[in-house]
């Protein structure tokens, strides 16, 4: 028996460690991806809070994705509240959704993955070998930074989205100008998929179950109802209340079961479930990447180290939305966007597509108007049983390469998964 | 001058994060190619968002920290940083005033970590501190998130190894609503602006969102003064809630 431990994986978010106990054939006695952060309680101190704070507050949670939580958030306490906004409003959220998936994709693929498809280390050397793709890449996270400050107030912790709507909406003038760069970006996406497109990925193969929002007729990466997982469809209410089940025994996450199985979400699951809703040229890069790939359909979603090369596809598919929505927002006239709400007792569960896959948040509002429970399900602590499960299956197999190689295969995975640990601990 | 020697003549700067949301360094990627630039001119010696090297020994010229020390491993990697650096500097709310882990302060924190676990024996679970409380901070670069404007006009000052000096002057002198009609205040709505560190560009109240206060009291204030005229717009519980969002509340 041998141990083969990682103390600290750079460049995720947060931060991870591996632990692992390995037989002298190779197989896996004992497995861990461990956490580096601290429990910060934010759902605790929640409790007994103003609704107004709950999405500020919430919005803490992750410096990265803070669009998705407080969206989130904010669809929880209007189903509790009884709160109706409008179409403008929906277009509005939408928008800032797409930009948060792509200035966090670009930001993951790019800057945190790619080097292990090649013997550089550092972001020195990463820009030295892709000067131009870096500037491309930059810009078009620009592009996806700009709608979020233009909407949201500012890139990190936007304020102006609210339960009921926004304390501000954007002036077509300011959205005029992010489309400026539409061209530049778009160039930029189509680069990326083309250079995740001719990578070689690593070989593993475990039948996986991936869970995402579904919709029959739209990508649905903004507010979603159902949830597709495997050949299942259900309500967000079933499988949240009935369907998993988190851990307390795996501190400080919370990991997530369903029906006692470890489960895969993110950009590869959205696709597993939707990528028939995806616009003809996005599809049609699946397609071509499985040809130049050399595999099918089950050798794609068996495999995630591919979920880089879908968060690729999202990015490409997410810019063009970028521009649909900012197109339709200017042919409408703007209004003060922010219903009122009264303060009454209730509950909401709302489900939405963060970049890493779907989130669950759960609030109460009690009789005195102030937050009577909460509870956050990310992506991280829904994927790191499966993460486990694939490293179990991968493991093995390349326990005859040096422990530098097999320390790099494994950090490839891990970051392949694009891990977000303060989501995960929260 | 020789290229090498200027190599080694480039101040070494490391950027550290302890438990947090990690958005102070997410500001600072969205920062762009202008961080990119900046790190042109220094050597990033540790920043685990982009580079995997292990952590140097010896002298570092300039050390961020973001976050909070919750774990053991944080207050190590604290105490370990503050020996290494020649200046030690603080990025955002949580560092420098606690932040929003710091609301559990207020609420008992046994009770606060009951709501999510109930067997609490081996989780790590001290009352929030502000990082002065451990080690000697040489600056504070404040605000949740940190302004990277202010990041990169302050970081020219650090790399002289001086400390910069901020202005003394409050939210309100960058906002727009100042004095006219639809300031917070004159609306009978609470706004900090009055008695924070100005230097966010008063981002917030531009949005339409009140200030609650993320960057600090001004230094050499009686806030208590202002507080108490807030008095006639909402009650006492409101303006304690307020002022323990950002961790305001204990440095009163």
């Amino acid at each position: 028996m041998s141990k083969l431990v990682i103390p600290h994986i750079h460049k995720t978010l947060g931060g991870a460690g591996f632990f692992s106990k390995i037989s002298e054939t190779g197989e896996v006695e004992d497995i861990k991806v461990n956490v580096l952060e601290g429990l910060r309680q934010i759902e605790g101190i929640l409790i007994g809070r103003r609704v107004f704070e709950a999405p500020l507050v919430i919005s803490r949670i992750c410096g990265i994705c803070p669009v998705s939580h407080i969206l989130n958030a904010c669809r929880a306490l209007e189903i509790a509240l009884d709160v109706k906004i409008s179409p403008q409003t929906e277009r509005l959220r939408r928008l800032i959704t797409s930009a948060q998936l792509i200035q966090s994709h670009s930001a993951h693929i790019f800057f945190m993955s790619l080097t292990d498809f090649f013997d550089i280390k550092g972001e020195e050397n990463l820009i030295k070998k892709f000067s131009k793709e870096t500037s491309a890449v930059l810009d078009l996270r620009d592009f996806g930074l700009r709608v979020i400050e233009t909407v949201g107030g500012r890139t990190v912790h936007p304020m102006t989205l609210r339960v009921g709507g926004f304390t501000k909406v954007p002036e077509k003038g300011d959205l005029k100008k992010i489309l400026v760069n539409y061209d530049k970006a778009y160039k930029a996406a189509l680069m990326l998929v083309k250079l995740f497109e001719t990578l070689e990925y690593p070989q593993l193969k475990r039948e996986t179950l991936y869970a995402s929002s579904y919709e029959e007729n739209s990508y649905p990466y903004s507010q979603g109802q159902k949830i597709k997982i495997g050949d299942e469809i259900l309500t967000r209410g079933d499988f949240f209340s009935n369907k998993i089940e988190e851990s307390l025994k795996s501190f400080p996450v919370k990991k997530v079961l369903y029906k006692k199985e470890p489960y895969m979400v993110g950009a590869l699951a959205r696709l597993k479930n939707n990528r028939n809703n995806l616009d003809k040229e996005s599809q049609g890069f699946v397609n071509s990447f499985w040809k130049k790939q050399g595999i099918g359909e089950k050798e794609f979603f068996t495999n995630n180290f591919y979920n880089i090369y879908a968060q690729a596809v999202e990015i490409l598919y997410l810019v063009k939305q970028v521009k649909k929505d900012i197109s339709a927002l200017e042919k409408e006239e703007l209004k003060p966007a922010f219903v009122e709400c009264k303060e009454k007792k209730g509950s909401g569960l709302a489900l939405l597509e963060a970049p890493r896959g779907i989130l669950m948040s759960y609030l109460e509002v009690g009789r005195d108007g102030r937050i009577a429970d909460c509870s956050i399900i990310t992506p991280t602590a829904q994927y790191l049983n499966n993460l486990e499960a694939d490293l179990v299956v991968m493991i093995p197999q390349i326990y005859k390469l040096s422990k530098e190689k097999k320390i790099k295969r494994i950090k490839t995975l891990i970051r392949a998964y694009d891990p977000c640990i303060a989501c995960a601990v929260h | 001058m020789n290229k090498k020697i200027k190599e080694k003549m480039k101040k070494k700067i490391a950027i550290v994060s302890l438990t947090a949301c990690e958005g102070c360094q997410i500001a600072l990627l969205d920062l762009g190619k202008r961080f990119f630039n900046l790190l042109k001119k220094v050597e990033l010696v540790d920043f685990s968002l982009l580079e995997e090297n292990a952590f140097p020994k010896g002298k570092i010229d300039l050390v961020f920290v973001e976050g909070n020390p919750i774990t053991d491993e944080d207050l190590a990697i604290l105490k370990k940083v503050r020996k290494q650096a020649k200046l030690l500097v603080v990025l955002g709310n949580c560092a420098a005033l606690g932040g929003i882990p710091e609301m559990k302060n207020y609420q008992g924190k046994k009770k606060t970590i009951r709501h999510i676990y109930k067997n609490t024996k081996n989780i790590a679970n001290p009352d929030i501190k502000e990082i002065n409380n451990f080690v000697k901070v040489d600056f504070t670069i404040p605000g949740c998130p940190i302004n990277n404007e202010e990041f990169l006009k302050y970081i020219k000052v650090l790399l002289t190894e001086k400390t910069p000096v901020m202005p003394m002057k409050p939210v309100c002198s960058e906002c727009p609503y100042r004095g006219k009609e639809n300031c917070y205040l004159r609306k009978n709505i609470p706004c900090l602006g009055p008695i924070i560190y100005a230097g966010c560009d008063a981002v917030c109240t531009k949005n339409n969102f009140p200030c609650y206060g993320c960057r600090g009291f001004l230094p050499n204030i009686k806030p208590e003064y202002f507080l108490k005229s807030l008095k006639k717009m909402t009650n006492k519980e409101d303006i304690e809630d307020n002022l323990e969002i950002f961790g305001l509340k204990d440095n009163l």
